[in-house]
């Protein structure tokens, strides 16, 4: 029975592919801790000499497994590429050695570097938008294109703003949504109001970045004021004017699918 | 009756290293020695002691890898996945308990573990798998404050280490060292969860020490600090070792000493300059961090008092240092098995670099796993010994020239775990200057849970097998043993309530290292999984 079902896994599988597999599973699956050489195991599962469905394969590669190590590749690798690694993990099945005798398939290269698929001055936004060496940066309070902390409003909504109104608002000196919050304890902050619970009041602190999400008992508040003393123009100063420009014009790509070059002076 | 009492005084010169009624900090106390002054269960009795609770966690993945921590009768227990619970450590009763919602996908390339909280304030504190940090109210476990400290999405890190606490300031490190990634130590306000400062481990363009690294590649080059580091309140200085440079293996596109990984690093506590630094592996290329603790410790060395610093890497050498100013006193090994280097030199410099071949399978004793894992040392006042467990494992390193993605695997390569002649696991007491070895207890498989030292002197840990056991720590001789069922990953502690001393030990297999062990032990991935605390004492009529 089990070596029929090899055979037929076997017969399926197209060795172009498998060897395609090969090498992604070798820089993306058995690196590190995670599935070991050729399958052999880590502190992810063995997949060597094991059977498998093809279509549950599929699944976990693309999705991943919620609420585990195992994350989900759909955004790294491409449907074809997904087909491949799991034609090489059906290959696997009748593997009777602990590891295979060559851990380097041929053919592995150095993997492309993940860059922004858009047009340039939105890809120079992208980058200045989620630089990891900038304390703050628009992502430490922002969320677009799926990534970032979203402290603050959702900017995917921004796109439909125009440049003047971007700049406005990213350069402001007022604040629309922030308010100051005194608590009784004789402590005070801005803040921006995220909802409320029960007896408790959600809040973003925003006297330093990153913000700070702060829960307060609504019995420990004073009381919370419009006018603030918050500016987001301070966040704004860690970029040049034509960076603003170029996060624009991401700001366009990411929201609205939008190809719009943006100059600094269409800010002012 | 035998009462702990007189000793509380007698040892009252270490007043901040060893503990007594409570477990109040990761380390034990902020010296990371692991003891305690408690002496009720000692080496004549210690074969009475007795389950008096257990404590199910309901999360088995990863294993629990967790250091209790115990204030005033109530111990604060972290779990995998962020879940905290406060019991009381009397009854084993849960007192509240706290589930931390972490986002449905979240890759981990390690475990969803959790390996502490620390208490101060009235606050329990937490490091999340998603790099947040949380604070909450210790009678309620109502959250207080979140502090997001880096977008895990992008970084690619977790924070599954203990917090430290210092002068005020809640302070967290990262995992990322197998990740395109800039690691970072971050200090937060304990009332407010607000950013105190962060030292951050590769110095930028421009800053001293940038220029130990090719190019960009800085931006990219790992330096994390998935450990929990020390406090010296005298010397102001907050201590943390600093992990490996990524890519692991692949060093080519970062030439040059990559400063601060592979580093013990000293940091104002006020500000978190940087005081001092001390690399032990300049450009390593096997992934060898040297983030595991900092145990400090003031002893003579040749006839000197001085303050030292010890540090085990992962490499297996332990490098001991002057805590005032980073100066090199000694190294030594801890496992047989190590071919990556042929010593270290009176300097305190690496001889005979033994450098995996690019693409072609290279054999490196330890393996990737470690000549010790992170699982902590103890050091006893009373026998002046250092207590560490050791590895003998190897492993074949295929490296391969790989690009960093940012927040994505960056491990330039690929390892085999190799079984060595003598291979296994081994539990060992140290005089910690010279390295001069006392005795050994030696284990079929790794030793993976820490040591736990006593006034009594005993030496509490466990095994792979789910076997507990006591030490005499003179001699080594085993005098009790009791099998929980799961294999022991996480930190014994001791603590007393009412005059009754407690021994509590986090049981429950799992964990990256526990999972690459299948390589050479294959009947270990059918080793039990579990999340259980398991607390001893003597028997109430026998005290
Ligand atoms: C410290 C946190 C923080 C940082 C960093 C930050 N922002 Fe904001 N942003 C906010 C807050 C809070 C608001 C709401 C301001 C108000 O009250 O009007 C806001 C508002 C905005 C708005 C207006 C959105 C609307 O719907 O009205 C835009 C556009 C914006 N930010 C863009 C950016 C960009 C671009 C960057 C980087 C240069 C950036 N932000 C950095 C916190 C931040």
């Amino acid at each position: 029975m089990i070596a029929v079902a090899l055979l037929m896994a076997q017969a399926a599988a197209d060795p172009a592919a498998v060897a395609k597999g090969e090498a992604i599973f070798a820089q993306s699956c058995s690196v590190g801790y995670c599935h070991g050489v050729g399958g052999s195991a880590g502190r992810g599962p063995r997949l060597r000499g094991r059977g498998f469905d093809r279509t549950y394969l599929v699944n976990v590669t693309r999705d991943g497994v919620p609420k585990s190590a195992m994350p989900g590749w759909k955004d790294r690798l491409s449907g074809g590429e997904i087909d491949s690694v799991v034609s090489y993990i059906m290959s696997l099945a009748s593997a009777t050695d602990a590891a295979p005798a060559n851990p380097m398939p041929p053919g592995v290269g150095p993997a492309a570097v993940n860059a922004f698929k858009g047009p340039a001055q939105a890809g120079r936004g992208h980058a200045a938008f989620f630089d990891a060496q900038k304390q703050p940066r628009c992502a430490t309070c922002h969320a677009l294109g799926g990534r970032g902390i979203a402290a603050g409003p959702d900017l995917s909504k921004a796109a439909s703003m125009t440049p003047k109104q971007l700049g406005a608002a990213i350069q402001a000196t007022s604040s629309n949504h922030t308010s100051i919050v005194k608590l009784k304890n004789g402590e005070s902050f801005p803040a921006l109001q995220t909802g409320s619970e029960g007896g408790i009041v959600k809040l973003y602190d925003l006297t330093s970045p990153p913000p700070v999400l702060r829960s307060v008992l609504r019995e420990e508040i004073g009381s919370i004021a419009k006018e603030t003393g918050w500016s987001h123009g301070a966040v704004s100063k860690e970029y040049t004017a034509a960076q603003l420009a170029d996060i624009v014009s991401y700001i366009y790509y990411a929201g609205a699918g939008t190809t719009r070059p943006v100059k600094a002076e269409e800010l002012k | 009756m035998k009462t702990a009492l007189p000793l509380f005084f007698a040892v009252a010169a270490f007043a901040q290293d060893v503990t007594r009624e409570d477990w109040p900090q990761y380390g034990g106390g902020p010296s990371a020695w692991r003891h305690s002054a408690l002496d009720q269960i000692d080496r004549s009795n210690v074969r009475q002691i007795v389950p008096v609770w257990a404590f199910q966690t309901g999360k088995v993945d990863g294993g629990l890898q967790s250091t209790p921590i115990v204030v005033d009768g109530v111990m604060y227990l972290a779990t995998s996945w962020n879940r905290v619970f406060a019991i009381d450590a009397v009854t084993g009763k849960e007192l509240w308990h706290y589930f931390y919602q972490n986002p449905r996908e979240i890759g981990i390339i390690y475990s969803p573990v959790n390996r502490g909280v620390a208490v101060d304030s009235g606050r329990v504190f937490m490091g999340t798998l998603d790099n947040h940090v949380v604070a909450l109210d210790r009678k309620t476990g109502r959250e207080l404050w979140k502090t997001n400290v880096e977008d895990m999405q992008q970084c690619g890190c977790n924070i599954t280490g203990a917090p430290l606490i210092a002068k005020g300031k809640v302070i967290v490190g990262v995992t990322g060292g197998d990740s395109a990634h800039r690691g970072y130590i971050t200090a937060f306000d304990i009332k407010t969860g607000r950013q105190a400062w962060r030292f951050w481990t590769i110095p930028a363009k421009g800053e001293k020490g940038n220029e130990t690294w090719l190019g960009d590649s800085w931006k990219y080059g790992g330096g994390s600090s998935w450990m929990t580091g020390s406090f010296d309140a005298e010397l102001n200085m907050v201590y943390w070792g600093v992990g490996n440079p990524a890519a692991d293996f692949y060093g080519e596109s970062r030439k040059g000493a990559n400063l601060y990984t592979d580093s013990v690093v000293a940091l104002d506590a006020d500000t978190g300059a940087l005081k001092w630094h001390h690399q032990q592996i300049p450009h390593d290329v096997w992934d060898w961090d040297s983030a595991y603790e900092c145990l400090l410790v003031d002893l003579p060395v040749n006839g000197k008092m001085r303050k030292l610093l010890i540090n085990v890497n992962k490499g297996g050498y332990t490098f001991v240092v002057d805590r005032t100013n980073g100066e090199f006193i000694s190294a030594w090994p801890v496992a047989k098995n190590i071919n990556w280097i042929a010593g270290v030199n009176a300097k305190g410099e690496l001889m005979g670099r033994n450098e995996p071949a690019i693409g072609k399978p290279t054999t490196i004793c330890p393996s990737i796993g470690g000549g010790r894992s992170w699982n902590h040392a103890a050091y006893s006042p009373r026998t002046k010994l250092f207590y560490t467990t050791g590895i003998e494992w190897c492993q074949t390193v295929t490296v391969q020239k790989e690009d960093p993605k940012e927040g994505q695997n960056f491990f330039g390569g690929v390892f085999q775990l190799k079984m060595p002649a003598d291979g296994g696991g081994h539990l060992d007491a140290y005089d910690p200057v010279s390295g001069k070895r006392i005795w050994t207890y030696r284990s079929k498989y790794p030793l993976l849970a820490s040591q736990l030292s006593t006034a009594g002197d005993l030496i509490f840990t466990g095994d792979p097998e789910g076997n507990f056991f006591a030490l005499d720590a003179k001699t080594g001789e085993k005098l009790w043993s009791f099998q929980t069922g799961s294999g022991h990953r996480g930190s014994p502690v001791t603590y007393s309530v009412r005059g009754r001393q407690y021994v509590a030990t986090p049981s429950g297999w799992g964990s990256a290292v526990a999972g690459i062990m299948t390589q050479i032990w294959p009947e270990t991935e059918d080793f039990p999984p579990g999340s259980t605390v398991f607390t001893f004492a003597l028997p109430e009529v026998t005290r």
